[in-house]
This record gives C-alpha cells, sequence and structure tokens, in this order.
C-alpha cells in the first residue's frame, strides 16, 4: 500500500459556505462559513462530535444538499449554476458515496446494485464490469444475493465496489463503519483504502475512529458548523496507522 | 388459542389499535365500497317492491280484474262481476289522434273509464278538477284527460280540441298521476283518457279491433281476492278472461325489477371481490409492517397462534367497522336515488330500513373479508423471532398453513353459496360465479406470466426500460395485485361497453336496411283495398298485411295452462292475448323447424303453425294440441309444424299461424306494415288515417326509442354499477402503489444520489405503470369479450358483432389510470429531498 502524498490542483474548493436548516424549535446553523479546498487524490478525514456538522458538509459537498450562502466548486463545477439533474450526472460521473447505512436497494441484487451507476450512464458492460468490482471486494460469491441476505460487512463491501465502479474522481464515506463490529470495520476500511490507492480517488471521509483518521493524510476537525482545525498528518503516522489496522 | 390466551389476545389486539389503522384505509375503503353498492342496491329494489306491493290494488285497479280482449262480457258474466262488488269498466286500444286542421296526427292510447274508475287510488289532474268534469260531454265535445306529451307532438294548448276517429275531444286537463298507469303495459303513445260514453263516439270499436276490455271489482271487506278469482274462472270456463288478483298485480315488473337488482347485485359483489384483493393487499402490507412487533411478541414468548389471533382481531375489529359504515350507506341509498326514479316507477317506493338485503350485504362483506384476509394473516407465522436481527426481503410467497388454507376454501365455498343461493336467478348466479373464479384465475396467471416474462426478458439497452422491466419482476413487487385489481374492473367495463356496443348497433344499424315505417293496425277487412290504394300510390312504398286475430292460449293438450309445467322462458306467452293470424304459405322470415306446412289450399280440421322456442319451452311438439280462447270460443287445433322465428327483423309475424279454413268467418282487422323512405311517411299516414280514421299507424322507429329510453335507462344503471367495480379496482391499485411508496422513495432517492436524472427516473416510472396498464387492459379486453360474447350471443340472442372502439378505449383508459395513479404516487419520490433518507441519524 502507497503512502505517497498528492499533489494535484484543487478538486474540491468550498468557500465561506452556511447552510441552515429549519427545525420545531427554529432555524438551526448547521454549517457556518465553511472554507476547504482539497486537492485531487488527497485523502481527507472529517472527524467532530455529532451535531458538528460533518454529514451536512458531506451532503453539500455531494451535491445532496445546497447550502444557504457561500460557493461549491468540484472538478471546476461551480454547484450554485447546475439544476439538479445537473448535480445527478456530475454525480454519477465523478462522485462515489458509501454511508454508515450502506443504502443498498434492497430489492436488487449485489450485482444489480453494484452495476446501477454504470447502467444508469447507459454503459452496455455494466453487469460484467459489476461482477469485476464484486470480486475486487471479494464478494464474488454473492452476486446474486440481496441486501437482505448479507452481513453488514458484506453490504459495506458492496457499497464500496458500488461507489468506486464508476471511476470517481472524489469519494464520499460517511461513517462507513458505524454500523460494524471492529474486526468488520478494519475490513472494510483496508478495503476502501486500497480502492482509493488503486485508483488515484480524492477521499473525504467522517470517521469518530481516531485510528482511521490517522490513515488519511489530512485531518479537518468541525466543531459547532466551523473548522477549527485543519491539520496534515505526519507520514510516519500514516504508515503506523496502517499498519496497526 | 387456549380460553386462557383469549383475553390476552383482544388486550393485545387492542393495544395494537392504539396504533391507528393508517395501514388498513384501503381494507376500510374496499369494503365499504362494496358492502355499500350491494346492501344500496338490496335495500333500493326493497323498496321499490315494497312500494308495488303496498300499491298494488291502485296498481291493478281493483282487488282483481278481468280482462277481455275485442269483446265486452255479456249479460251473465256482467250479473256475476255486478254481484261480486262494485265494479269499473276499462277499454283501452290504440289510436291516431288528429287537430281540427289535420296537419298534424300521432298514435295514442286511448283509455275510455266509467265513472267508477279507479276504484283504488286517485287521478290527479291539472288544472286540478274531478275526473268526471274532465270527461263529461259539454255541447257535443267530450272532454279528455291526457298526457301532457301529446300538446308537444300536436301543438296544442290545454283547452284546444283533437279528433280521435269520428269524435272532437278537448284537452281538458294533464294527467299527473293515473294510478293503474302500469297495468296497460308499455305505451306507444301518450295516454288519452275519455269517457265510455266518447268512445262510442269515435265509431273506433269495430269488429276485429284491437280493444281490451278491463273490469276491475272492488271486493267487500273479508272477501279473498284468489277464492273469488276461483269461483270466476269456474263460473265461466269458457269466457276466456284472464284474471288477475292485486297479488300478481305487476309480475313482469316486479320479475324485471328482481333481474335487474340481480344483475347490479352481481356487478355490486363484482366490485366487492376486486375490493377483496384489496383487503387481502392491505392485511399482507400491514403484517409485513408489523414484523419488528410480532417478532418481538414471539421473542417475549407469544405463540404464533396468539399473535395470528391478535391481528385477525384487529381485521375483524376493522371489518365490523366497515361493515357497519357501509349499512348505514346503503340504507340511505334509497333515499337519494328513489326520487330521481320518481317519473319511471309505477309507485312511490317505500322508503324504510329493509334488514333482509342489509344482513345479505353485511354476511357477503364479512365473506369475503375472511376469503382475502385469512392468507395473509397467516404471515405472521413466517415472521421468527430472529427477523428483529435481519432484514427480510420478501416475507409473502412462502407455504401457508395447510389449516388456513382449508379455512379459505370453505369460506369460499360459503360465498358461493351465499351468491348463488340469494340470487332470484340462479342459473345466471352460477355463470357469475364460474366467470368470477375464471377471471381470478386467468389474472393471477397473467400477473405470474408477465412477472415471469419481465424475468426473462433480459437486459434491454435502454436504462430506463430495464429499470421498469426490473421493478415489475422484483421482489415484493405489487405486479400481480395490480393486474387482478384494475383487470378485473376493466373487464367488466369491455364486457358492459360490448354487451351495450352489439344491443345499440342492433337496434340503430339493422332498423334502415329491414325494418319497415309503419305498422298500420285495425284495418277492417273492407279498407283493405282502399288502404292498398293509398300505399301504392306513395312512390317507393311496398306494403305486406296479414289478417289480425288475438287470442288466448288456454289449453296444451288438453291441460289448462294453469296445470301445465311450463318453463319461466316460455311464460309470458301465457300472461296475456297473443296475436294470432292464418296463411297459406310459410311467412317471410320464418323457418321450419320441424314438422311440414299445409298445402295452400288446405281444408281439413284445425291446424297450426307455433313458434319452435315457445313449443320447447312448453313441453309441445309436432302432433300434440294447443286450444286457444277466441273470443269467447275455444278452438283445438293440431300442431303441423314449428318454426323458427327471426324477430329481429322486425316484420309481421306471430307465435300462431293457423292454417286455412278456421279463422276466416271470426271478426278480424289487418295488419300492414308498410316500407318507404322517410319523407313519403308523413303523407302516408295524413292519406291514410284522414280516410279510414279507426286506423292506427304505429311509427317503428318511435315504438322503438320508447323502448330505447327503458333500455337506456337500464343501461344508465348498470354503467354506473360498472364505475363502481372500476372504482374499488382503483382502490386496489392506490393501495398497492401507495404500499410500494416508501420504498419507491427511497429507491429514487438512492438513484439520484448514483446519478440518475428525474427525466430518467420518470421515463422508467412512465413505461413500468404503462406496461402493467397495457397489459392488464389487453388481458381485460380478451376475457371481456368473451363475457359479453356469452351475453350477447346466448342470453340476449343477437347477432354478435365484434366492435374495437370500446375495447381501444379500455386500452386507453387502463394506461391512463395506472399511469395516473401510478405517477401520483411517485411524484413525490421525484421530488424527494436526499438528505433526510441518507442521514445516519
Amino acid at each position: 500500500m502507497t503512502s505517497s502524498l498528492h499533489s494535484g490542483g484543487p478538486l474540491m474548493v468550498l468557500e465561506d459556505v452556511h447552510l441552515t436548516l429549519g427545525s420545531a424549535a427554529g432555524p438551526v446553523n448547521i454549517l457556518r462559513g465553511v472554507s476547504l479546498r482539497i486537492a485531487t487524490g488527497e485523502t481527507v478525514s472529517l472527524i467532530g462530535p455529532s451535531g458538528s456538522g460533518k454529514s451536512t458538509l458531506m451532503m453539500v459537498v455531494g451535491g445532496l444538499e445546497r447550502p444557504n450562502a457561500g460557493r461549491v466548486r468540484i472538478d471546476g463545477n461551480d454547484f450554485g449554476t447546475l439544476n439538479e439533474d445537473a448535480l445527478a450526472r456530475l454525480r454519477r460521473a465523478h462522485i462515489g458515496i458509501v454511508f454508515q447505512a450502506f443504502h443498498l436497494i434492497p430489492t436488487m441484487t449485489a450485482l444489480e446494485n453494484v452495476a446501477l451507476p454504470l447502467e444508469l450512464a447507459g454503459r452496455r458492460d455494466a453487469l460484467s464490469v459489476a461482477a469485476r468490482g464484486l470480486a475486487a471486494v471479494g464478494l464474488d460469491h454473492r452476486v446474486t444475493h440481496y441486501p437482505g441476505q448479507l452481513s453488514g460487512g458484506e453490504q459495506q463491501r458492496v457499497a464500496i465496489a458500488r461507489a468506486f465502479i464508476a471511476g470517481p474522481k472524489l469519494l464520499l464515506a460517511d461513517e462507513p463503519t458505524g454500523n460494524l463490529d471492529a474486526t468488520t470495520g478494519r475490513l472494510v476500511i483496508d478495503c476502501l483504502f486500497e480502492h482509493q490507492a488503486r485508483h488515484g480517488t480524492t477521499l473525504l471521509l467522517i470517521t469518530h475512529d481516531p485510528s482511521v483518521a490517522e490513515r488519511c493524510e489530512r485531518q479537518i476537525h468541525l466543531l459547532d458548523g466551523r473548522i477549527i482545525e485543519d491539520r496534515r498528518t505526519a507520514p510516519s503516522r500514516i504508515g503506523a496507522a496502517r499498519r496497526a489496522l | 388459542m387456549s380460553a386462557l390466551s383469549a383475553p390476552q389476545a383482544f388486550r393485545l389486539a387492542r393495544r395494537e389499535l392504539r396504533g391507528g389503522i393508517r395501514g388498513l384505509r384501503v381494507f376500510l375503503a374496499c369494503l365499504v365500497l362494496g358492502v355499500t353498492a350491494i346492501a344500496g342496491i338490496g335495500s333500493l329494489a326493497a323498496s321499490v317492491l315494497a312500494g308495488i306491493k303496498a300499491d298494488a290494488r291502485e296498481l291493478l285497479g281493483g282487488d282483481a280484474e278481468v280482462r277481455l280482449a275485442y269483446r265486452p262480457i255479456d249479460a251473465a258474466e256482467r250479473a256475476f262481476l255486478m254481484q261480486s262488488g262494485r265494479v269499473s269498466e276499462i277499454a283501452t286500444m290504440r289510436a291516431m289522434a288528429r287537430t281540427l286542421g289535420g296537419d298534424r296526427r300521432g298514435l295514442i292510447e286511448l283509455k275510455a273509464v266509467d265513472a267508477a274508475y279507479p276504484l283504488y287510488g286517485t287521478v290527479v289532474l291539472s288544472p286540478v278538477q274531478d275526473l268526471a268534469a274532465a270527461l263529461e260531454r259539454r255541447s257535443d265535445v267530450f272532454g279528455a284527460a291526457i298526457d301532457p306529451a301529446i300538446l308537444g307532438r300536436l301543438g296544442l294548448r290545454i283547452g284546444d280540441s283533437v279528433k280521435v276517429g269520428a269524435a272532437v275531444l278537448q284537452l281538458r286537463a294533464a294527467i299527473e298521476r293515473e294510478p293503474d298507469a302500469a297495468a296497460g303495459g308499455l305505451g306507444l303513445g301518450p295516454r288519452v283518457m275519455v269517457s265510455a260514453a266518447a268512445l262510442a263516439a269515435t265509431g273506433l270499436i269495430q269488429p276485429g279491433s284491437l280493444v281490451t276490455y278491463r273490469y276491475r271489482v272492488r271486493l267487500p271487506p273479508g272477501s279473498e281476492a284468489a277464492s273469488w278469482a276461483e269461483a270466476a274462472r269456474a263460473a265461466f270456463p269458457q269466457a276466456g278472461w284472464q284474471i288477475r288478483t292485486f297479488r300478481e298485480a305487476s309480475p313482469t315488473l316486479q320479475n324485471s325489477i328482481e333481474r335487474l337488482a340481480l344483475f347490479l347485485s352481481l356487478v355490486g359483489l363484482s366490485a366487492l371481490l376486486v375490493g377483496g384483493v384489496g383487503i387481502g393487499n392491505a392485511v399482507g402490507f400491514y403484517i409485513a409492517g408489523k414484523t419488528a412487533t410480532i417478532a418481538t411478541l414471539k421473542c417475549l414468548g407469544a405463540s404464533t397462534r396468539l399473535v395470528f389471533a391478535v391481528y385477525l382481531i384487529e381485521v375483524l375489529a376493522l371489518t365490523a367497522l366497515g361493515i357497519a359504515v357501509a349499512l348505514m350507506l346503503g340504507a340511505l341509498i334509497p333515499v337519494v336515488v328513489t326520487p330521481l326514479l320518481a317519473g319511471v316507477l309505477p309507485a312511490p317506493a317505500r322508503l324504510g330500513l329493509y334488514p333482509g338485503p342489509l344482513a345479505l350485504a353485511a354476511l357477503f362483506g364479512l365473506l369475503t373479508t375472511l376469503v382475502f384476509a385469512l392468507w395473509p394473516l397467516a404471515g405472521v407465522g413466517r415472521v421468527s423471532a430472529g427477523a428483529l436481527f435481519r432484514d427480510t426481503i420478501d416475507p409473502t410467497g412462502r407455504r401457508v398453513p395447510p389449516a388456513t388454507l382449508a379455512a379459505t376454501v370453505l369460506l369460499a365455498l360459503g360465498l358461493v353459496a351465499l351468491a348463488v343461493g340469494s340470487a332470484q336467478d340462479r342459473t345466471i348466479a352460477l355463470w357469475f360465479v364460474a366467470g368470477a373464479i375464471g377471471a381470478f384465475a386467468l389474472f393471477r396467471a397473467a400477473g405470474a406470466a408477465v412477472v415471469l416474462g419481465a424475468g426473462k426478458l433480459g437486459r434491454p439497452r435502454y436504462p430506463e426500460l430495464r429499470l421498469a422491466i426490473a421493478n415489475l419482476h422484483r421482489p415484493g413487487a405489487p405486479t400481480a395485485q395490480i393486474m387482478l385489481s384494475l383487470g378485473i374492473g376493466l373487464t367488466v367495463l369491455v364486457a358492459v361497453a360490448l354487451v351495450d356496443g352489439n344491443l345499440t348497433r342492433e337496434l340503430d344499424n339493422r332498423l334502415p336496411a329491414e325494418a319497415p315505417a309503419f305498422f298500420f293496425i285495425d284495418i277492417q277487412p273492407d279498407q283493405l283495398a282502399g288502404f292498398a290504394e293509398i300505399v301504392r300510390a306513395t312512390p317507393g312504398a311496398r306494403f305486406e298485411q296479414v289478417p289480425m286475430l288475438r287470442g288466448r292460449i288456454t289449453r296444451l293438450n288438453g291441460v289448462p295452462v294453469e296445470k301445465a309445467p311450463i318453463a319461466p322462458e316460455a311464460q309470458w306467452a301465457l300472461r296475456s292475448d297473443r296475436g294470432l293470424t292464418y296463411a297459406a304459405t310459410l311467412p317471410a322470415g320464418s323457418q321450419l323447424a320441424a314438422g311440414a306446412w299445409w298445402p295452400p289450399d288446405y281444408h281439413g280440421p284445425p291446424l297450426v303453425s307455433f313458434d319452435a322456442d315457445l313449443a320447447r319451452g312448453m313441453g309441445l311438439k309436432v302432433g300434440d294440441t294447443l286450444s286457444v280462447n277466441l273470443l269467447g270460443r275455444e278452438i283445438t287445433a293440431v300442431i303441423a309444424n314449428l318454426r323458427s322465428i327471426d324477430w329481429r327483423r322486425l316484420g309481421i309475424n306471430f307465435t300462431l299461424v293457423f292454417a286455412p279454413g278456421t279463422l276466416e268467418s271470426a271478426p278480424q282487422t289487418h295488419l300492414a306494415a308498410v316500407w318507404m323512405s322517410p319523407p313519403a311517411e308523413e303523407a302516408l299516414v295524413r292519406a291514410v288515417t284522414e280516410r279510414f280514421p279507426n286506423v292506427s299507424a304505429i311509427h317503428v322507429r318511435e315504438a322503438l326509442a320508447t323502448i330505447d329510453r327503458i333500455l337506456g335507462m337500464i343501461d344508465d344503471a348498470i354503467q354506473l354499477s360498472t364505475l363502481v367495480t372500476l372504482a374499488a379496482g382503483m382502490l386496489v391499485l392506490g393501495g398497492a402503489i401507495a404500499a410500494g411508496h416508501h420504498r419507491r422513495v427511497y429507491d429514487a432517492v438512492v438513484l439520484k444520489v448514483l446519478g440518475a436524472t428525474r427525466g430518467a427516473l420518470t421515463r422508467a416510472f412512465l413505461i413500468e405503470h404503462g406496461l402493467l396498464g397495457a397489459l392488464s387492459a389487453l388481458v381485460a379486453c380478451i376475457l371481456g369479450t368473451l363475457a359479453a360474447y356469452f351475453l350477447v350471443t346466448r342470453l340476449m340472442k343477437i347477432e354478435w358483432v365484434f366492435l374495437l372502439a370500446p375495447l381501444l378505449w379500455t386500452v386507453g383508459l387502463g394506461i391512463l389510470l395506472t399511469l395516473v395513479l401510478g405517477f401520483a404516487g411517485t411524484w413525490r419520490a421525484l421530488g424527494a429531498k436526499a438528505a433526510p433518507y441518507l442521514r445516519n441519524e
């Protein structure tokens, strides 16, 4: 596994992003002026207590939530100028997402779930590519199984295969081990980083686990909707963390 | 469940119901709709029949009625009637009314009444006046009370006069209520009521004129009408009269109402059965949504039987609620509908609570619910405590416990027994049951075939099509339920539309080609030459004429008809007088079915040719004898042959045709059918009726329009009931789509996260629902066409024509309904914000 740092131009730029959501108790300021640049190929962990705005920030970066103010640019595409469908197409081409709750479609087999992004892009070889993707996460024996017939770890590996299948430039992972036990979690994280390294994908990873965060080149600490710390992980610590896991 | 656990089950069910019935709204809606339809139709029929029974004496015009064709009663008969009680004498016939200037004329139903009329009820006139005053003679002019329809036809007003035969009648009042109107049968023209003296003054009563004399008797209190009728028959066995008591005031009408009610009830039952699918689906979805609760209960030690009992109690409680609401609504239907039928019904309906039809509807509701709900309820047995630890994909479609299966079969048999046992015509009900079972089996099979076919279709290149086809066969997809519910609704629609289309076509299209323009009745023998002269002088006109008499069939092989076994479909021929004729040659529009036609110059003992269908119903064959009472004289003839008669030709034909040599000397008139083009019609009718005021012209198109109006009303009632079935289908469809809504939104969100555009999702949904609608409609077209073919050719016995338009309409409607309902259900899925579904919190 490589630990070399990538130093390309910025893939992702956030400028003074604000997001307020309505609630029964009144408006809640989730993001309060987040500015951030992430270079192509960089691995970044997003840490912070519950309610600090990590998931919302990830939704914003994924084009699933629109900020009230500020700019979001991914690979030169300004989200403010894109409608919902254009954002969907952008995701299809450039962004993969892995959720804590997997979010597989329960009525589709593992193979069909993985093939979906390619099918939506009109790829005729979607199924064969998906089969290879499943094999790459060690699930070639589970292709015809439905999510309900898979364990949590297996479901998350299907989700990782699905997220990587279209060769995204950016991978967003929201606590991918949150629903898994420690051993399974380690396997899943290994799988994730292995794919990231193989494809040179930019990774933005939410985690509560410091050891997982240390595997990333950069750690951003979020509190009350603001970035309170943005630091590079020492290369020696990255190596140690990867060996430890 | 042991006795100990019964209270426990009730307690748990009560607690469970605290959570509300959100998932079971479709259950309630389907049940309420179906039971309301059946209860409403039953209550309506009961209140209409009760009205007829309550006013039976008014409808008949007395406690008993003696009816005679052609001749009034003789002195001895009159003496017998007069000593029986109070008697009212009435004569009815068809005649022509002409304006005094002679420029307009129209067929009327003339009714001459005496001073005693009506014995029961009252005639209401407008402007308000006494009937006697309205009809009295004032300086050579008789008065008449009329159906206001005549005013418009002849361009007259109240106070103007018309000529009927040789008499001038002043139209003094409009009839607002004629208590015995229904006793006259089908009226082809407006009613004109006059005094007996006025009828005599018209000069229309001539030998052989088609006059019916009716004598109504009001018996002294305490007398039994039936025994009086027996005594009258015994006293004058050769009178040839027909006696009816108030208890059989309107058997044809009652029969028709009961038959119509049966058809409507069966359509209502279709709605309930379609709703049953919705009930089953709703229970299935409800149980599926309760997986966690059931698993928890089982984790805590509840047995499957206890859990089953809990949910069965819930279903029964909701069934009771649904049925109660439906019975209330059903009981109110007559209140709403009877005012709309005021002009149609012979007697006002008796509004009230009729427990019979309500109980029947409740039983139908309960049995249907259980038949459809037990199976999905058995799903509680398939939920294991382990479900708490692992998702299940599709809990349905596994083995059903034998006890549930047996109970469902028994309940279904109970439903069949109830449907057949409660029907007025069991054969029709049995056909319905067979049809319903066939339709359910076929649509189930079609649904399974579509699911299987969609699975085998492979993966089309177009992603939206691939997604749509995949959605049809995914585990838990409602494809089969939607096809079943929508399909049956559409099948009923196709069948009704095709039957309606064939009937309309039969009445409309066949007429111009084959039907005569007019029938002229009451042509005296000495007027025949003059009549022929007028017709021949009309360019393009041709006519057929035959002598016509009327008589009543009294004996079959010497056995009085009252004692002979007669099939129901042949009884109409014995209820009143039949027109009859004599002929040397086989009439046009007939084919010999058995026996041989007599030689043209036959002279010998009486021979008769009889309708083959009626002969079958009366158990008669060639060589048997048939007795007919003609003007008090009984003629017994040997059946020489049987004819298959094509009544659709609308030419002249009679069920009874005698050989020459028997009837020539009897008083008779001639009946003529005239074929001609419409422009010459008016002039011909004027010429004939001007020269022969006693001759009446029946305009075939107008007469058929009268029949058409009645058929139209029946048709409307059936169409309305069809809509109820379709509404049930839509409810089920809506329910199935709503049940899958959450999953669909979730799928849409995940698909959007993976890059699907709203356009792509819309196209996929449209293709999926369009395919479902089109496939359901296609099967419905096949099945509906088969049902319609059976009804048209076997029951109505008219020519079958395949009509494409109703089928195209149905396919279009099917696609539209699924698209609209499906899309309404998924529209929110397209606009759903992804974030709330994807958050971990």
